[in-house]
């Protein structure tokens, strides 16, 4: 059951980790002190009684002995059932200024009053008035007609069918206004606020039924469902003047009392993840169930018999249990819910052993039962406390599918991420693999024969030279296509340091230097986008410049100088300046036309920015790298 | 056996001039470096077309300096070079590379090589490379730097062949790196790093040497020879 699955579930706020075991367990004896003090107070407040001066108390009974004097309240024990006279009598005024009337704030089972001899009010109509656990007040105008200046006539005729002994409050006689007020509370306290109550069951009973019938592991819920739908059925219910032509009817009435207490102790065990084990629910649920059978089996007084041999020891033991199961929670888990649910038991026991101390007559004067209102307003509490507590879960639920969305998001945004590095990664791999089968080749064929080309033509002299020369330069060309196929990680410094070298050696036979001058410590920045072909584009474009000066500027040394810069918008750019210290152009034509056009085109398709001074102390090539290499060729 | 001795002691040469071993099958690159060898003062020079001719060779004298191409018409120069670095520990060993590419000379140093010379070097080059070469300055290019301090920084991949052993690298041998793959010269370096320019290649020869794997473990001569074969 999940209810009991989940001890410091939701709702149910822990207190363990703030009391240790003893403390916590004096702070709750006192609380539910605490609580029993509260209830006996409530239970003292007076009710709403007219004022004392309309009281009729004095009566007499008539026995089988004569008249014997009695002064209400009084109750009646005997045999049931039988029908108990009573005469009283009050004085009226010489003229009445307004109507009276004459009220019964309590009574049992049923009264019939009689003015001078005329029955103004019988109790029996009003079917609710019946009901010996409602508390029932009733009252009745007096006709006028009735009514003598002076000593009148007051009859009672108490009728007592069990299994209550019977019971009759101080009568009150007097100007309708005087009474009516008292009347009227209690009716609200005792008639619309039990309706109250029973309403909230009903409507708790549906919400914890449909959990249950969409949740079928939650039994607890089903259980207390039932049991509030017992407890409104029995408030709703009312049986019908006694005697009963539907003694069936009656009998679920009356046995729906040890039932109910009975299912309050399957949903404790439950809700507190006790075993519940079939035998113990059959015998928890069978005096219930063997009263309602008899009820509609047998007569009222099986009925009876039942109910006070079966049923009673069976609220008895059920609420014991309750109270019991309810503070061992309490104490050994400590969490809110488990302590609200105690309170609830401790309470429901107060008024329990209260309304047993009326039942025997231990307080003679008293006959308000207090029970059946607690318990339907503990009930109503355990309701709003389950509901709470299933918001809470949802609440829960709700916050946990929404981690489960982030969490999922977040593994979605790895899985992308890493896809996205996997396919990087393959790519890279495809390049290299790529690369390597190119450099096989270029290396068995074209490599080797361009080699002996080289070897050839230096054996021929002078005459050779120009031949070789062109062969080193395809092999320079072979590695540069080479070079710039390696996976650089947009590190354009080195493919640089390999140009450098290649370069170097190129110069060392023409006696031109070749320095290599940072601008800044970081050298140039990194593109990730840097491609091969921007590469390839770059370094023959560096090959093209130092090409003409070896060709054309009659220089000592080239300079090749790089670093990064910030442009407008802040962002890192390079530069690459390669320089010489030849004599320029100047007085010269310029070289070959094309060089420079090549030089030129190789710079925009890379979306570099291109630029030629020439001096009489030599040439500078300045390029501006782009922030971002275009993806395309921009000639294409 | 005393005759061998003492051809050995003799193939020396009471001249002092350190004595090239060329291992090149193709016959006009094998003229023209050993002409260029051969014109340089201080240099005696054997050579060899094919695997069997340099073993010969080597069975009877060791050189100061191996200098062989890795395809030979009847072996691979790995074989060659492995032989020589387990025999002759003194001999400095060269690989002459067509393009400089690190798959091949990354294999050669892998067995005991610690520098390469491109095929088409100009003359003046080749013979101070080997000249720097014997002094105990090996050369690395930028992009055989590049190579391996990427796979020192990467985590290794199978797949990716040949093998090399960078777990033995010191932080400042691939800084030293780094700098080399950017094109930095050694004197740059060395500023860069607070370190004195002589000692820069006494680094790169102790980086060569932490990345020879050693050939007793048959697995990695596999690996190698795997990554070789293809070529």
């Amino acid at each position: 059951m999940s209810a009991g699955a989940q001890p410091t579930g939701a709702g149910a706020t822990s207190l363990s980790a703030r009391w240790p075991r003893s403390r916590f367990a004096l702070l709750h004896l006192s609380l539910q002190a605490t609580f029993v003090v509260l209830c006996l107070f409530a239970i003292n407040v007076s009710l709403p009684t007219p004022d004392r001066s309309h009281a009729v108390q004095e009566a007499t009974v008539a026995g089988p002995n004569g008249a014997a004097p009695v002064r209400l309240p009084a109750t009646f024990p005997g045999p049931t059932p039988r029908l108990i006279n009573l005469a009283l009598s009050f004085t009226a005024p010489e003229k009445l200024t307004e109507e009276w009337s004459v009220m019964t704030p309590r009574f049992t089972n049923a009264a019939q009053i009689l003015v001078n001899g005329v029955v103004v009010l019988d109790t029996r109509r009003k079917a609710s008035n019946n009901r010996p656990d409602r508390n029932a007040a009733d009252i009745a105008v007096i006709p006028a007609q009735l009514l003598r200046p002076g000593v009148n006539e007051l009859g009672v005729r108490l009728h007592v069918w069990g299994p209550l002994s019977g019971f009759l409050d101080t009568l009150y006689v007097g100007p309708d206004s005087a009474l009516r007020d008292a009347y009227d509370w209690r009716v609200l306290l005792f008639s619309t606020l039990p309706v109250v109550f029973s309403s909230w069951q009903v409507i708790l009973a549906m919400v914890l039924g449909i959990m249950w019938f969409k949740r079928r592991q939650e039994t607890a819920y089903g259980v207390l469902a039932a049991a509030m739908a017992l407890g409104a059925l029995h408030t709703f219910l009312i049986p019908p003047e006694q005697p009963s032509w539907l003694a069936g009817v009656r009998a679920a009435a009356i046995g729906s009392a040890p039932l109910e207490s009975s299912l309050v102790l399957v949903f404790c065990m439950l809700f507190l993840g006790r075993r519940l084990t079939p035998l113990f629910t059959v015998l928890a649920l069978a005096p219930g169930a063997i009263i309602v059978i008899t009820g509609l089996a047998g007569g009222p007084e099986m009925v009876r018999l039942a109910f006070i041999w079966l049923g009673l020891p069976a609220i008895a033991l059920s609420l014991g249990g309750v109270v019991w199961l309810t503070h061992a929670a309490a104490l050994s888990r400590r969490d809110l819910i488990s302590v609200l649910l105690a309170s609830a038991a401790t309470v429901l026991m107060t008024c329990l052993i209260r309304d047993v101390l009326t039942i025997v007559g231990a307080l003679p004067d008293q006959r308000i039962f207090v029970t059946r209102m607690a318990y339907a307003a503990m009930m109503t509490m355990i309701g709003a406390c389950l509901t709470w507590r299933f918001a809470s879960a949802l609440n829960e639920v709700d916050s946990f599918a929404g981690r489960l969305v982030t969490q999922v998001r977040e593994a979605e945004d790895k899985l992308r991420a890493s896809f996205a590095r996997e396919e990087q990664r393959k790519h890279a791999a495809a390049l290299a693999s790529e690369r390597t089968r190119l450099t096989r080749d270029l290396h068995d064929g074209l490599g080797g024969q361009l080699v002996s080309i080289v070897a050839l033509a230096e054996r021929n002299g002078a005459h050779g030279a120009q031949i070789g020369e062109a062969a080193r330069s395809a092999l320079r060309d072979l590695r540069l296509v080479i070079d710039a196929m390696d996976d650089i990680d947009g590190d354009l410094m080195l493919a640089l340091g390999a140009w450098r070298e290649r370069t170097a050696a190129r110069l060392r036979p023409h006696d031109i230097r070749l320095d290599w001058r940072p601008l800044s410590p970081g050298g140039l920045p990194v593109h990730q986008e840097l491609r091969p072909w921007h590469v390839i584009q770059l370094l023959r474009l560096l090959d093209e410049a130092v090409t003409n000066t070896v060709k054309h500027a009659n220089a000592s040394s080239i300079t090749v100088s790089f670093g990064s810069f910030r442009d407008q918008g802040g962002a890192a750019r390079g530069r690459i300046i390669i320089a010489d210290d030849g004599h320029g152009f100047s007085g010269q034509a310029t070289p070959q036309g094309r060089g420079l056009d090549n030089m030129r085109r190789r710079a925009a398709r890379c979306g570099v920015a291109y630029s030629l001074d020439s001096e009489p102390d030599g040439v500078r090539i300045t390029l501006d790298l782009p922030e971002r290499f275009p993806e395309t060729d921009n000639a294409a | 056996m005393t005759a061998a001795a003492a051809d050995m002691d003799s193939s020396v040469g009471p001249s002092g001039a350190i004595m090239v071993l060329l291992v090149e099958d193709d016959a006009p690159t094998r003229e023209r470096l050993r002409d260029v060898l051969a014109g340089e003062p201080g240099f005696t020079v054997r050579e060899a077309g094919t695997l069997a001719e340099a073993r010969a060779v080597l069975g009877q004298t060791a050189p100061d300096v191996l200098l062989t191409d890795l395809q030979l018409p009847d072996g691979h120069g790995v074989d060659l070079i492995r032989e020589t670095r387990a025999r002759l520990p003194g001999t400095e060993i060269m690989v002459i590379s067509i393009l400089g590419d690190e798959e091949s000379v990354i294999a050669a140093i892998s067995v005991g090589a610690t520098g390469y010379l491109l095929k088409d070097a100009f003359p003046t080059d080749i013979a101070a490379t080997v000249r720097d070469l014997v002094a105990g300055h090996s050369p690395i290019s930028a992009s055989i730097a590049r190579f391996i301090v990427r796979r020192a920084q990467r985590e290794p991949d199978a797949a990716v062949r040949p093998q090399l052993n960078t777990a033995r690298l010191t932080p400042r041998e691939i800084d030293i790196l780094w700098g080399i793959a950017k094109g930095f010269s050694y004197a740059d370096i060395a500023a860069h790093l607070g370190l004195s320019r002589q000692t820069v290649p006494g680094h790169i020869k102790s980086i060569y040497r932490k990345l020879e794997v050693n050939t007793r473990g048959e697995a990695v001569f596999e690996a190698v020879q795997q990554g070789l074969i293809k070529l």
